[in-house]
C-alpha cells in the first residue's frame, strides 16, 4: 500500500509531455462526435451566458432608461427563449461529456485488462498486484476525467474569459484594457497558490495513509499490544501523527481560505477602477449605468474561471502522470508469445525432453543450471528437495509460464516453442500449491477446467477428486458460493476443488505442486485418491511433499541448487544413503508422528 | 492555536446520543465557540457582500446624479474596502471551520485508536478488522466533511438568504416577496434529485467494487488463468462487469444532466420574473434605477445557492450515518487496566493456583470446566490436547484476557480478578505460534514491550540469547531493517525468535509459550529450542504443546480434552498410565520401528 503510494508520489512530478498528451487525445478519437458535440455545446452555453449579461445591460439602458415597455418585453422574450435553448445545451454538454468519460474509462479498462491477460508471468513477478490495480482503477478514472471534465473546464474557462473580454471591449474598450491587465496578475497568483495548496494536500494524503496504517496495525496486532502493555506508548505515537495531520490539514485549509478572498479583492480592484473611471467622466464617457452593471458582472465572470484554471492545470498534470503509467502497462511486451507459424500438434502425449535447460531471472541469478531429463510417456516424476532449489521452476518451464534461457524443452520430439501457447496450456492440467478459486459457485469453479462440460461431467469430476462428499453437505451443494478467492472453504477443500477442475480438463500432462500446509487426514486421503486418478496413464510431474506420493513415483529427482542432486526410484535412492535418505527419514518421522497422533486426528474432525 | 488539554481529554463516550444531531453537537464540545465564530463570520461576509450592492445603489442614484457629498476616490476605495471585508470574513470563517473540523477529528481519531486498544478480547473476537478500520477512517472522514464543508455551507446558504432577503425587503417589500416564490420548489426538487443521485452513485460505486474484486481475483489467479488457457473467458467475464459499470455510470449521468438544466430553467424563470417586475417598477418610478441594480445583484445570491441545499442535505445525512457507525464502537465498554489493588506490589513470584475454574462464553457455551492445579514459582507446566480442547483458553485467563466465570485463580496468594490488568500483563510474557510483528525496525520490535529506554547492547544481548543476532546482522540494514510489507519478509522461525527476544527483554515472571515449533523445519526447530531454554530459565512457564517431544521435562503435564483435564502428572508418571499420553508416546517407538522396516525392505 505504502509502496504504491511512493510510486505515485514519484511519478507525480512528471513533466508535461506533448507526446503523452497526443496519445491521450487519441483515446477520444473513436468517439470524436461526442467530443465535438460537447465542445460545441459548452461554447454555446458560455457565449449565451455572456450574452445574458449583455441583455441585462440592455434592460437597464434601453428598457428602464429609455422607458420603453415594448422594448423591455422584446428583451425578456429573447432572454427567456435563449434560456430554454441554453438549458438544452447544458443538458447536452453534461450528458455528452459524461458519456464520453464513461466510455473512455470503459475502453481503457478493457484494453488494460485484455493486455494483462497476454502478459507473461515474468511481468507479474516484477510488478506488485496493488500497482496494477491502481492503474486499472484510479489511473483510468483520472484520464477519463481529464478528457472530459478537464476539457470542459478548460474550454469553459477560456470561453468565459474571452467572451467577457470581447463584450467588455464592445461596451467600453478603455476600461476593458484595465481589466485585461489584471488577468495575468490573477493567473500568476492562482498558480502560486495552487502549487502550495497541492503540496500541503500531498502531505495530508501521506499522513492519511499513515493513520490508516496505524489503525490497521493496532487492530490486527491488538492481542500483542495488550499482552505487552503498549497502550500508552502507542497512543502517544498515534497522537503525534494526528497532531501532524492537524497541522498539515489546517495549513491546506488556511491556504485555500486565503486564496478565495485574494481573488475577490483583485476583482474588486477592477470594480473600483470601473467606478472611479465612470464616476469621473460619466457624462462625457460612453459608459451607461447598464454598462457599469455589465462590467461588474463580467469581471466576476472572469475571475472564477481563472482561479479554476489553476486547479484544472494541476489536475491535468496528475492525469498525464496517470496516463503515462497506463501506457507503460499497455506497452509492456509479453515475453512469451506464439512464434510465427506456431501450430497445434493436436495432442501432447509424446515423450518430454529437457535438453540442457538453464534458466535465470532478469537479474541474472541462475535458478536452473544445465538441466537435462528425458521423460517417457506416462511416467510419473516426483520432484523433491529444499525450498528454493528449483523444483517449481522446472514445473513453470514445463507449463511454458517461462521459457528456458538456454537449452530447449521438447515434447514429442519437437521444441515446444514451435507449438502455440494455447496448444500446450490447454493440454496440461495444473494443481497449484496454494489453490486459487474465483468467486462464484463450486460448480462454476470446477467448470473452469472445461467450459462446455455438462453438469453431470462436473459432478463426476468432483466425485473422482473425492470432493463430492463435502460439496453435497453444503446447503446449496454444487451451487454453494465459494466466497471471494474461495475464502469460505478450507485449504484442503480448495485443493480438492482445484483437483476436480484439473480432472475435468482431461489434460494430457498432469502437473501438481503439493501443498505443504497440513490438511486433515481424511481430506489428505481423498487428495491422494484424486491424484492417483490423474496420474494414471498420464505423464505427471509432482512437486512432492507427501511420502505416499513420493513412493508411488516412477522416478524421484532430488533438486538442489538448480541441478539434479540424485535421481532414481525410491528403493535405489534409499539404498544409496545420500541426500534422499536424509530427507526421507526426517520427513518420515515428522509425517508418521503427525499421522498417528490422536491429537491431529481429532483436530481434523473438529475443524 | 492548538486546542486546550481539557478539550482534548473530553470523554467522547459522553457524546453518545440517540438523537444524531444532538450527538453531533456534543461531538463539538470544546470547539463550539470556534464554530460560532466561523458561522458569525459567514454572516458578516454576507453582510459585506450585500453592502456592496447598496454602495452601488448609492453610486448610481446619488453620486452619478451629482447629489453626493462623498469624494469619488473614497467611493471607489469603499468598494475595495468592502471586498476586503468580505474576503477577510470569508477567510476567518473558513479557517475557524477548519480548526473545528480538524480538532474534532483529531480528538475522535485519538479516542477511537485508544478505545479500540482498550476494548476486550471478546469484542475483538467478534468484530471484523476491516469493519473497524473502515469506521475509524472513512466514517471519521465523513464526519470531518460534515463539520468542515457541509454544516458550514448550509449555514452560509441560510445566512446569505436571511441577510439578502432582509436587504431586499428594505429595497422594496413587495418585490422581495415576489422574488422567492420558487425557492421551496427548488429546494424540494434538489433534495429529491440528490436522493436519487446519491442512490445511483452508490450503485455505481458498488459496481466499481465488484469490478476491482474481479480484477484482483484475476491478477491473483493469473497462474490458473494461464494454466487452463482461459484468457478469453476472463476477458469476457471482465467485459460484462465493465459494461455494467458503464451502464450504471450512464444512469447516474442522466440524472445529473437533467438536474442542472431543470433547476437552471426554474431559477432563471424566477430571476427573469424579478427583473421584469423590477424593471417595470423602475420605469413607473416606483423604485430608483440604483435600487433596480442592487436588486439584480442581490437576487442572484438568494436563488442560485438554493440549488446546492438539496445536495448538502443529502450529504449531511451520510455524515449522520457515519456518526452512528463510529458511536457503535465508542459506546462499547473499555477493559479497565488499573482496577484492583495489589497486596504485594513487588514483582510476582509466579505461584499460581487454579481452583475449580470454569469459563463459558457469553452465548453460554462452556469452554473450560473444573480446572484445578497448582504451580510453584519457576515450574514448567505443559498443556497437551487437540485443537479446541481448551488449552489456549486456559492460558488466556492468566493475563485476564478473558475473565473466568466460575471457580478461583490465585497468583501469589491473591485472587486474580482483583489484580490490576496492567500490572498482571507486565508480569506475563507470551510467545505465540505465529507471532505478530509490527512494520517497524527489528530493533523497535524487540524493544516493543518495554516501557523504558533500552540500550542497543540490551537489545543485542536479547537477540543473541534468542539465537537471531547473526540473522539480523545478515540483513542489509541490520537492526534497523524494517519488517513486513515495506521491508524484509521473515520466515516463521525468524519471526518466532524475534518474538522470543522481545519477551526476553520484557523479562516477565510468567511465560506462556504457544507450541512454537510445529511449523518450522528441523534445523530451525533446534535453534528455537535452545532459545526457548534460555527464556524459560527461572520463570513459571506454561507450554501449549501438540507433540510430546518438547514437554517431556515439564514439572506437570496436563492432558486436556473438551475443556477438562483428563490426565495429569510428570512424563514418567503418565507413560505408566493407560491413556492418551501413553498412546502418543508409543507412536514414536512405532514410527522408528516402521522406518527401520522400510529401510530394511529396500536393502534386501
Amino acid at each position: 500500500m505504502s509502496e504504491i503510494e511512493t510510486f505515485e508520489e514519484e511519478d507525480f512530478q512528471t513533466r508535461f509531455s506533448g507526446k503523452t498528451f497526443r496519445r491521450i487525445l487519441a483515446l477520444t478519437a473513436p468517439h470524436w462526435k461526442w467530443v465535438v458535440g460537447f465542445l460545441t455545446t459548452i461554447m454555446l452555453v458560455s457565449v449565451l451566458d455572456a450574452f445574458f449579461t449583455y441583455l441585462g445591460k440592455q434592460i437597464i439602458d434601453v428598457g428602464i432608461a429609455g422607458k420603453d415597455i415594448s422594448a423591455l418585453l422584446r428583451i425578456f422574450y429573447l432572454y427567456g427563449g435563449l434560456t430554454i435553448i441554453q438549458s438544452v445545451m447544458v443538458f447536452l454538454f453534461i450528458y455528452l461529456a459524461g458519456i464520453l468519460g464513461e466510455r473512455v474509462r470503459y475502453d481503457l479498462r478493457r484494453n488494460m485488462f485484455n493486455h494483462l491477460q497476454d502478459l507473461s508471468l515474468s511481468y507479474y513477478s516484477k510488478t506488485p498486484v496493488g500497482w496494477i490495480m491502481s492503474r486499472v482503477t484510479s489511473d483510468s478514472d483520472r484520464v477519463a476525467e481529464l478528457v472530459t471534465w478537464g476539457l470542459v473546464d478548460t474550454t469553459w474557462a477560456v470561453m468565459n474569459i474571452t467572451t467577457s473580454l470581447v463584450f467588455m471591449f464592445i461596451i467600453q474598450w478603455q476600461l476593458a484594457l484595465i481589466v485585461l491587465v489584471l488577468v495575468p496578475i490573477l493567473v500568476y497568483i492562482a498558480i502560486q497558490f495552487r502549487k502550495r495548496i497541492l503540496h500541503s494536500y500531498r502531505t495530508v494524503r501521506k499522513l492519511n495513509s499513515k493513520i490508516t496504517g496505524s489503525f490497521n496495525e493496532n487492530i490486527t496486532g491488538v492481542r500483542v499490544v495488550k499482552s505487552l502493555g503498549r497502550e500508552s506508548e502507542n497512543l502517544a505515537e498515534f497522537s503525534h501523527i494526528t497532531g501532524e495531520m492537524y497541522k498539515a490539514s489546517y495549513r491546506a485549509a488556511w491556504l485555500s481560505a486565503l486564496f478565495l478572498p485574494t481573488v475577490q479583492i483583485v476583482s474588486a480592484i477592477a470594480i473600483s477602477a470601473v467606478v472611479w473611471y465612470t464616476g469621473g467622466n460619466f457624462t462625457s464617457s460612453a459608459m451607461t449605468i447598464g454598462g457599469i452593471q455589465a462590467f461588474i458582472t463580467y469581471i466576476t465572470f472572469m475571475m472564477w474561471p481563472v482561479q479554476d484554471l489553476a486547479r484544472v492545470y494541476a489536475e491535468i498534470q496528475l492525469s498525464i502522470a496517470s496516463a503515462e503509467r497506463i501506457f507503460s502497462l499497455v506497452d509492456a511486451i509479453p515475453e512469451i508469445l506464439d512464434r510465427e507459424n506456431a501450430f497445434d500438434p493436436g495432442k501432447l502425449t509424446g515423450d518430454i525432453q529437457f535438453d540442457h535447460v538453464s534458466f535465470s531471472y532478469d537479474d541474472g541469478s541462475p535458478v536452473l543450471k544445465d538441466f537435462s531429463l528425458s521423460v517417457k510417456r506416462g511416467e510419473t516424476i516426483a520432484l523433491v528437495g529444499p525450498t528454493g532449489g528449483g523444483k517449481t521452476t522446472i514445473v513453470n518451464l514445463l507449463c511454458r509460464f517461462y521459457e528456458p534461457t538456454s537449452g530447449s524443452i521438447k515434447i514429442g520430439g519437437c521444441d515446444y516453442r514451435d507449438y502455440s501457447l494455447y496448444a500446450i496450456q490447454s493440454r496440461i492440467g495444473v494443481v497449484l500449491q496454494t489453490p486459487h478459486l474465483f468467486s462464484g459457485t463450486i460448480a462454476e469453479n470446477i467448470r473452469y477446467g472445461r467450459l462446455n462440460a455438462t453438469r453431470d461431467e462436473v459432478e463426476s469430476a468432483a466425485r473422482m477428486a473425492g470432493a463430492a462428499d463435502f460439496i453435497t453437505k453444503f446447503p446449496r451443494g454444487f451451487d454453494e458460493p465459494v466466497g471471494e478467492g474461495g475464502n469460505m472453504l478450507s485449504v484442503g477443500q480448495k485443493q480438492l476443488i482445484s483437483l476436480a477442475r484439473a480432472i475435468l480438463a482431461q489434460p494430457e500432462i498432469f502437473v501438481m505442486d503439493e501443498a505443504t500446509s497440513s490438511v486433515d487426514t481424511l481430506t489428505e486421503a481423498q487428495i491422494q485418491k484424486g491424484m492417483e486418478i490423474m496420474m494414471n496413464g498420464r505423464t505427471s510431474f509432482i512437486v512432492a511433499h507427501r511420502l505416499s506420493t513420493i513412493k508411488k513415483a516412477d522416478r524421484i529427482l532430488v533438486i538442489e541448487n538448480g541441478a539434479i542432486a540424485e535421481i532414481g526410484t525410491h528403493a535405489e535412492l534409499l539404498k544409496k544413503g545420500g541426500k534422499y535418505h536424509n530427507l526421507y527419514t526426517r520427513q518420515f518421522r515428522n509425517q508418521m508422528t503427525e499421522a498417528y497422533n490422536p491429537l491431529s486426528g481429532q483436530a481434523a474432525t473438529s475443524n | 492555536m492548538q486546542p486546550s488539554t481539557d478539550t482534548l481529554n473530553y470523554d467522547l463516550k459522553r457524546a453518545y446520543s440517540k438523537n444524531r444531531l444532538a450527538g453531533l453537537w456534543r461531538l463539538m464540545t470544546g470547539f463550539r465557540s470556534t464554530y460560532m465564530v466561523a458561522t458569525l463570520a459567514q454572516g458578516m461576509a454576507a453582510l459585506a457582500k450585500t453592502a456592496t450592492y447598496f454602495l452601488l445603489r448609492y453610486f448610481v442614484d446619488t453620486y452619478l446624479s451629482g447629489a453626493s457629498t462623498v469624494a469619488l476616490p473614497l467611493l471607489a476605495v469603499s468598494f475595495l474596502a468592502l471586498a476586503a471585508l468580505e474576503g477577510g470574513f470569508t477567510f476567518i470563517s473558513a479557517t475557524f471551520a477548519s480548526r473545528t473540523a480538524e480538532g474534532v477529528t483529531r480528538r475522535l481519531r485519538n479516542y477511537l485508536y485508544d478505545h479500540i486498544q482498550h476494548l476486550t478480547f471478546t469484542y475483538h473476537d467478534n468484530t471484523q478488522t476491516g469493519e473497524l478500520i473502515e469506521r475509524s477512517t472513512s466514517d471519521v472522514d465523513a464526519l470531518k466533511r460534515f463539520f468542515a464543508d457541509q454544516a458550514i455551507s448550509v449555514g452560509r446558504i441560510i445566512l446569505l438568504f436571511i441577510v439578502n432577503f432582509v436587504a431586499l425587503i428594505n429595497l422594496n417589500a413587495s418585490l422581495a416577496w415576489r422574488s422567492v416564490v420558487v425557492i421551496p420548489i427548488v429546494v424540494a426538487i434538489s433534495t429529491i434529485f440528490f436522493h436519487y443521485i446519491s442512490k445511483a452513485y452508490e450503485a455505481y460505486q458498488e459496481q466499481e467494487a465488484v469490478l476491482s474484486t474481479a480484477l484482483q481475483e484475476n491478477l491473483a489467479g493469473v497462474r490458473v488463468v494461464k494454466a487452463f488457457a482461459r484468457q478469453d473467458f476472463e476477458k469476457e467475464k471482465f467485459e460484462t462487469q465493465n459494461f455494467e459499470k458503464f451502464i450504471r455510470g450512464k444512469r447516474l449521468l442522466i440524472l445529473n444532466s437533467f438536474f442542472w438544466p431543470v433547476t437552471d430553467v426554474l431559477c432563471t424563470a424566477q430571476v427573469l420574473y424579478g427583473y421584469f417586475t423590477g424593471a417595470s417598477m423602475a420605469i413607473h418610478g416606483e423604485i430608483t434605477l440604483g435600487t433596480y441594480l442592487a436588486y439584480t445583484g442581490l437576487i442572484v445570491w438568494i436563488i442560485y445557492p438554493m440549488r446546492n441545499l438539496g445536495r448538502l442535505i443529502v450529504q449531511m445525512s451520510t455524515g449522520m450515518v457515519s456518526y452512528g457507525r463510529v458511536m457503535d464502537i465508542i459506546k462499547q465498554d473499555r477493559e479497565p487496566l488499573d482496577d484492583g489493588t495489589l497486596t504485594n506490589p513487588e514483582q510476582a513470584k509466579g505461584e499460581i493456583h487454579f481452583e475449580n475454574v470454569g469459563f463459558a462464553y457469553t452465548d453460554g457455551t462452556t469452554a473450560l470446566q473444573n480446572i484445578t492445579f497448582s504451580v510453584k514459582p519457576g515450574q514448567v507446566i505443559a498443556l497437551l490436547g487437540s485443537t479446541g480442547s481448551g488449552k489456549t483458553t486456559l492460558v488466556n485467563l492468566l493475563p485476564r484476557f478473558y475473565e473466568y466465570t466460575s471457580g478461583r485463580i490465585f497468583l501469589d496468594g491473591q485472587e486474580l480478578n482483583t489484580i490490576p490488568r496492567r500490572w498482571l500483563r507486565n508480569q506475563i510474557g507470551i510467545v505465540e505460534q505465529e507471532p505478530f510483528l509490527f512494520s517497524r525496525s527489528i530493533e523497535e520490535n524487540i524493544s516493543y514491550g518495554v516501557d523504558r529506554k533500552v540500550t542497543k547492547e540490551e537489545i543485542e544481548a536479547a537477540a543473541c540469547a534468542a539465537a537471531i543476532h547473526d540473522v539480523i546482522l545478515s540483513f542489509p540494514e541490520g537492526y534497523r531493517t524494517v519488517v513486513g510489507e515495506k521491508g524484509v519478509t521473515l520466515s516463521g522461525g525468524q519471526k518466532q525468535r524475534i518474538a522470543i527476544a522481545r519477551t526476553l527483554l520484557k523479562n516477565p515472571r510468567i511465560l506462556i509459550l504457544d507450541d512454537s515449533t510445529s511449523s518450522v523445519d528441523t534445523e530451525t526447530e533446534a535453534e528455537i529450542q535452545s532459545a526457548l531454554q534460555s527464556l524459560m530459565k527461572d520463570r513459571t512457564t506454561f507450554i501449549i504443546a501438540h507433540r510430546i517431544q518438547s514437554i517431556q521435562s515439564a514439572d506437570l503435564i496436563l492432558v486436556m480434552d473438551k475443556g477438562c483435564i483428563t490426565q495429569r502428572g510428570t512424563h514418567s508418571e503418565l507413560i505408566n498410565q493407560t491413556g492418551m499420553y501413553r498412546q502418543i508416546f508409543e507412536i514414536q517407538t512405532r514410527v522408528e520401528e516402521e522406518l527401520e522396516r522400510e529401510i530394511a525392505s529396500v536393502r534386501n
